[in-house]
């Protein structure tokens, strides 16, 4: 009686770790490859709306413009000087990263043409607009 | 002689026990939480134009093309008259209807708000042409 009760412990050497392990490794999977290493311009605008935005999977370096025509990338404010030698940096490291150009609807369509020209001039040939979808 | 019967034994003994997971568990759970750190689920939405090289420049005497201008206060200009943004789709659409494989060149003044910009662009893609040549003018 005694002996039977302890038979199962003495073979039991812990918690089964293989379905956990399992799961975890799935997990780890799943942000790897959905890991994109999106860099995010760092300030919210107001962006326009336009029913046809569609959305790309692999637009991820964001330069925001503000109504005031500050550029924004990456979470600091650069200068339009800077942009083409920060482009060719990240477009050199990463030559299928896109650009989204996040720009407030207030802002003015020339600083918007400039920024296009210089993301191009560095390389990077695949540039969007930014917009919302009002529906949703 | 001696030594693989020592090697036989001494694996038998491990593939008793198996491997030791617990340092690969470490670094995989490691790894896992690195990755949810830095994962952004950020998807921005966009529209797409084209930008004219400084090798291409628009033809203004492009007959193919149709021109929309917007105006540094926000007035649409197309085929010579002031239109509402609404009424850009059905211009693009008339245009379009007589001249079929035509694009549309969208010449925006420097201080043009972006906002009219991307409205214009939506209407023109409403209107069947996801051809679009944007350019600005002094």
């Amino acid at each position: 009686m005694h002996a039977r009760r302890h038979a199962p412990e003495s073979e039991d050497h812990g918690i089964d770790l293989a379905p956990m392990l399992d799961f975890t490794i799935n997990l780890l999977i799943f942000f790897i490859i959905t890991t994109s290493f999106i860099k995010e311009a760092g300030i919210e605008v107001f962006k326009p709306n336009a029913t046809t935005a569609e959305s790309r999977e692999s637009g991820n370096l964001m330069i925001a413009i503000r109504e005031n025509g500050d550029i924004w990338m990456d979470r600091r404010q650069i200068d339009i000087r800077d942009l083409r030698t920060q482009m060719e940096r990240l477009h050199i490291e990463r030559p299928d990263d896109t650009v989204v150009i996040v720009a407030d609807r207030e802002s003015n369509a020339g600083v918007v043409a400039e920024v296009m020209d210089e993301v191009r001039l560095a390389g990077i040939q695949i540039i969007s607009i930014a917009a919302d979808d009002p529906g949703g | 002689m001696a030594l693989r019967r020592r090697r036989a034994s001494d694996s038998g003994h491990e593939g008793s026990h198996g491997i030791d997971l617990a340092p690969m568990l470490d670094f995989v759970i490691n790894l896992l939480i690195f990755f949810i750190i830095t994962a952004v689920f950020v998807k921005e939405a966009g529209l797409e134009v084209n930008r004219p090289t400084a090798f291409e420049q628009p033809q203004e005497s492009d007959a193919e093309s149709i021109q929309i201008q917007i105006l540094d206060n926000g007035e649409i200009w197309v085929d010579n008259r002031a239109v509402d943004v609404r009424a850009v789709r059905a211009n693009v659409e008339r245009l379009s209807a007589v001249n079929p494989d035509s694009g549309v060149l969208i010449l925006a003044q420097e201080r043009a708000p972006t906002g009219v910009l991307v409205e214009v662009v939506d209407e023109v893609h409403l209107g069947g042409i996801y051809n679009i040549t944007f350019s600005t003018t002094q």
